[in-house]
């Protein structure tokens, strides 16, 4: 039996299209380490742009791109780096910036909406009378959307204003944008304008604008040189990279207008998922694709158990913590998906509620 | 290669498994007589991860030729990344390192105080900056037998592992038996846009997998990637011995060139280097220039007068 899959753990699980596809097998390649390669750099200059930054460069993961952004900022041995407590780069990064590049990161306590309070940030901003006990701060990160506060977004008052903290203590700002098109497209903010106060933005082109692989990262022509360097060194040069870049380009120009639509999706199922009375849903706090709800304590089910009998009615979704479950909904997924979904949800709580077992 | 890659068979390589990945990496592991392999986006992650899983532990020294690849042209990654101290031991012309010196230097225990701990050697197969010339799996061998005798691991940068193969008439996965881990490139000879492969063991791999992670390297939909990989293992190795047919063609005809001098014996592969002579007063750079008016591209391998130039063949 052929059993529907609807795949809602993330919107990386997105495969390329067939525009991608062709567009791979026709790029125009030459070898991006000892030269340039066409359809990279035409890539590279497009996002530029597009951000407003002076230059790009393509990397395998989002993980790379931060990796090299504060590596980068951060190049004086004895640095630190401000961050969310519960940011991407702080919890699901390998803790890299340290193991990999020896930089002491200093954590602020991330709000529900994502931000961070501003007398906190600055209040972590390492006093240099202390230089003797301590690390020198050279750079603060923001993350937008905010993935484990739910894919909240920074608005763009919040973002010029941790900029103008960031230019008063001399520091940079790197924005980990895996997801900023659709910050900006919940916002209304053109991208280039949400990341203006930003030194550096990290940008996923493999999440929700679906190519097959790779993130870009933007600044200054500067920091991009230093940044080509880094990439190397941690060996994401790679050779005919136009093959990625060309579905990248594809993904840029066909998917971004899609992302408003995944959004209506989401909103739609977290109204559905409201009406769940063993499910707690804050809809007002779902901006862009990404769903997270809690399940309410006395109904004895495990996020395990739920994602558990979810997968076998076809439904993958991803435990969040010891109580809730995040959906992330992507173009790949379709209304009806949506609807199946909810049903599987309210036939899996059911199951669950009724058989009384707690696990 | 480009067929391959518009219809691969795909999925996310991180939050699951790439089915396309899974086959190229499978196929490589037997390929080369290891337990499992990993794809990845190049031949310096490759080698940088093996270095940094062997050396897990702080305070670690690997042991590699001067003239390495590793040593040279990789940004020193394994130091200024991954914390790894570098002991080099004189390469000889034909690649290899003397089995003494290498011997010599492992760090003894009685000196932990002062240093290091020598935990891995590293060998190149074939050796790029000594002309692309083979290790045989005699001496390998031997260097193997030497790091089981002090509890030290071996790691091959075998980015043109094929070609010492083919020259040699040696199965890859002799060639590579005494090793505990070694790096393939699919992105060079066999001509795969991008893209390396690390083989070892499952507990290696493992590991090798979550570094990859961590520096960056895991990528979604990778098999795309991977699909052109694996057409260049089935097409291209066949391909190899012409290039270094025609490689000893253009070796003998530079021969005769009195400005230029050729060990035209130690083209034993697709790598030609030649030194002007010194009374010609040519330099490397100009000469270099010149042709690339003519529209041929090289590259100048030393930068003095009696200088060296490396020309890779290819087929089309």
């Amino acid at each position: 039996m052929v059993m529907r899959r609807v795949d809602l753990r993330s919107d990386t699980v997105t495969k390329p299209t067939e525009a991608m596809r062709a567009a791979m097998a026709s790029a125009d390649v030459d070898d991006d380490v000892l030269g340039s390669d066409p359809t990279a750099h035409r890539f590279e200059s497009e996002m530029a742009r597009v951000m407003g930054k002076e230059a790009a460069l393509f990397v395998p993961s989002g993980t790379m791109g931060n990796l090299i952004s504060v590596l980068v900022h951060c190049e004086v041995r004895g640095s630190e780096v401000i961050l969310g407590d519960n940011s991407h780069i702080h919890v699901y990064e390998n803790g890299g910036i340290s193991t990999i590049g020896g930089v002491h990161p200093r954590t602020v306590k991330n709000k529900s909406d994502g931000t961070m309070d501003l007398d906190q940030i600055e209040a972590a901003i390492r006093h240099p009378e202390g230089a003797l006990y301590y690390p020198t701060t050279r750079l603060i990160c923001l993350e937008n959307t905010h993935a484990n506060c739910g894919g909240r977004c920074i608005s763009l008052e919040y973002t010029d204003r941790v900029g103008e903290i960031a230019k008063k203590h001399g520091l940079k700002l790197h924005i980990d944008g895996a997801r900023i098109f659709n910050a900006s497209i919940a916002l209304g903010v053109p991208v280039h304008r949400l990341v203006q106060a930003a030194d550096s933005v990290s940008v996923c082109m493999s999440k929700g604008l679906g190519a097959p692989v790779g993130s870009v990262i933007v600044g200054s022509r500067e920091f991009i040189t230093k940044a080509k360097r880094l990439r190397k060194t941690l060996g994401g040069g790679m050779r005919q990279v136009g093959v990625l870049c060309a579905a990248a380009y594809v993904a840029l120009q066909d998917n971004v207008r899609k992302l408003a639509d995944d959004h209506k999706k989401a909103k739609l199922f977290a109204d559905g998922l409201k009406q769940i009375k063993e499910l707690t849903v804050d809809t007002s706090s779902v901006e862009t694709n990404m769903v997270f709800f809690d399940i309410v304590e006395s109904s004895f089910i495990s996020p395990e158990r739920l994602c558990q009998v979810l997968e076998e009615h076809g439904v993958l979704a991803m435990p969040a913590s010891s109580t809730s479950v995040r959906f992330v909904v992507h173009y790949q997924i379709s209304e009806s998906d949506i609807h199946y979904a909810l049903a599987c949800v309210k036939q899996a709580v059911q199951e669950l509620s009724t058989d009384g077992i707690a696990k | 290669m480009r067929a391959a890659m518009a219809s691969a068979d795909v999925d996310d390589d991180v939050l699951g498994s790439d089915p396309t990945a899974r086959h190229l990496e499978s196929k490589m592991a037997k390929l080369t007589g290891k337990e499992a392999a990993l794809f990845v986006p190049s031949g310096t992650m490759g080698n940088l991860i093996s270095v940094l899983v062997h050396c897990d532990v702080r305070g670690t020294e690997v042991i590699l030729g001067d003239t390495s690849h590793m040593h040279v042209l990789e940004n020193g990654g394994i130091s200024t990344i991954g914390g790894v101290h570098p002991k080099t031991v004189k390469n000889n012309p034909d690649g290899t390192m003397d089995i003494d010196k290498i011997e010599a230097a492992i760090r003894s225990p009685d000196g932990k105080l002062f240093f290091p701990t020598t935990r891995l050697i590293c060998l190149e197969n074939t050796h790029a900056n000594c002309g692309g010339r083979c290790l045989s799996a005699e001496y390998t061998d031997m260097v193997g037998k030497i790091a089981k005798k002090h509890g030290l691991k071996l790691h091959i940068d075998g980015a043109r592992i094929f070609n010492a193969s083919v020259a040699l008439k040696v199965p890859v996965h002799k060639l590579l038996q005494a090793a505990d881990s070694a790096l393939l490139c699919l992105s060079k000879g066999l001509g795969a846009p991008v893209g390396s492969v690390i083989v070892g063991s499952k507990d290696f791999i493992a590991k090798a997998k979550r570094l990859r992670k961590t520096l960056g390297g895991g990528m979604r939909q990778v098999g795309v990637l991977c699909a052109a990989a694996y057409v260049a293992l089935q097409e291209n190795i066949g391909k190899l011995e012409d290039d270094h047919r025609k490689a000893k063609i253009f070796a003998d005809g530079l021969k005769q060139i009195k400005e230029l001098s050729i060990d035209a014996t130690s083209v034993e592969t697709n790598m030609i280097f030649f030194s002007i002579v010194d009374g010609s007063l040519i330099s490397p750079k100009k000469l270099c220039q010149v042709l690339e008016e003519r529209g041929v591209l090289a590259m100048p391998a030393s930068s003095t007068s009696k200088g060296n130039f490396a020309y890779s063949f290819w087929s089309k």
